[in-house]
């Protein structure tokens, strides 16, 4: 069973960040969806190293680190868009 | 200074941090930590992106209205929750979600619950939005920082 506090509060915590994620009119600045994904991985590794913090016994992962990048992207997605 | 380099590994970096920084709220009815270290993270992560980019180019964009809004949300929610306990039990702050003198209907403490293994109670939603008006206030100190300097710059080409 999989505790669902974590991910809900970690989801919307990413998610009011990911939506002010906006690249800026006449930068240089470009961090295609690449950087994301690459991050993804990165967190997935951590989480899984850090195991299931703070002492859950519910997966193999951090779960409220994924809910968080997960939060981040889709907030990035729909209202960060620029 | 900013180089490349930094440009490149910044942003990405500030992610990781952000990411951390929610985890450290999220533990913090449990671990050390809480709202306040999480969000005090949290704004590293965006204050690392200002510092390197820029207030102009920063991916990070947080406005005044922004700003204003989830601090007063932050604000509001725990008067809220202090609030809730007060009218329900007489005393304000009262943990709803974990009842510890079993005068509360059960209904009320199961909307207060905080659904983990601990059963914290209103623990968790008072880090998650001292959290939030945390990791906003900070950042709001470096923005004004920021804008101010400019401003004094403008001021001094005048």
């Amino acid at each position: 069973m999989v505790y669902i506090g974590p991910l809900i509060l970690g989801f919307i915590i990413g998610f009011v960040i990911g939506i002010r994620i906006k690249p800026s009119i006449g930068s240089k600045l470009n961090f295609p969806a690449s950087v994301y994904v690459i991050l993804a991985i990165v967190i997935v590794i951590i989480a899984y190293q850090q195991g299931p913090f703070p002492w859950y016994t519910d997966s193999v992962f951090a779960n409220g680190l994924i809910s968080a990048l997960a939060g981040i992207i889709v907030g990035k997605l729909t209202f960060g868009r620029g | 200074m900013t180089t490349t380099i930094l440009k490149l590994f910044v942003f990405p970096a500030s992610l990781i941090l952000i990411c951390y920084g929610i985890l450290t709220i999220l533990g913090g009815h449990i671990t050390p930590g809480g709202g306040f270290q999480g969000g005090a993270i949290i704004a590293s992560g965006i204050i690392f992106c200002l510092i390197v980019y820029g207030l102009d180019e920063s991916p990070i964009k947080l406005s005044d209205n922004f700003m204003a809004s989830i601090e007063s949300i932050g604000a509001l929610g725990y008067i809220f929750l202090g609030l809730a306990g007060l009218f329900t039990t007489g005393f304000f702050m009262y943990n709803l979600g974990v009842d510890i003198y079993h005068i509360v209907p059960p209904y009320i403490v199961n909307i207060f619950d905080y659904p983990d293994p601990l059963h914290a109670g209103i623990i968790p939603y008072l880090n998650f939005l001292v959290g939030l008006k945390v990791l906003v206030g900070l950042s709001a100190v470096v923005i004004t920082f920021l804008e101010s300097d400019k401003l004094l710059k403008n001021m001094e080409s005048k």
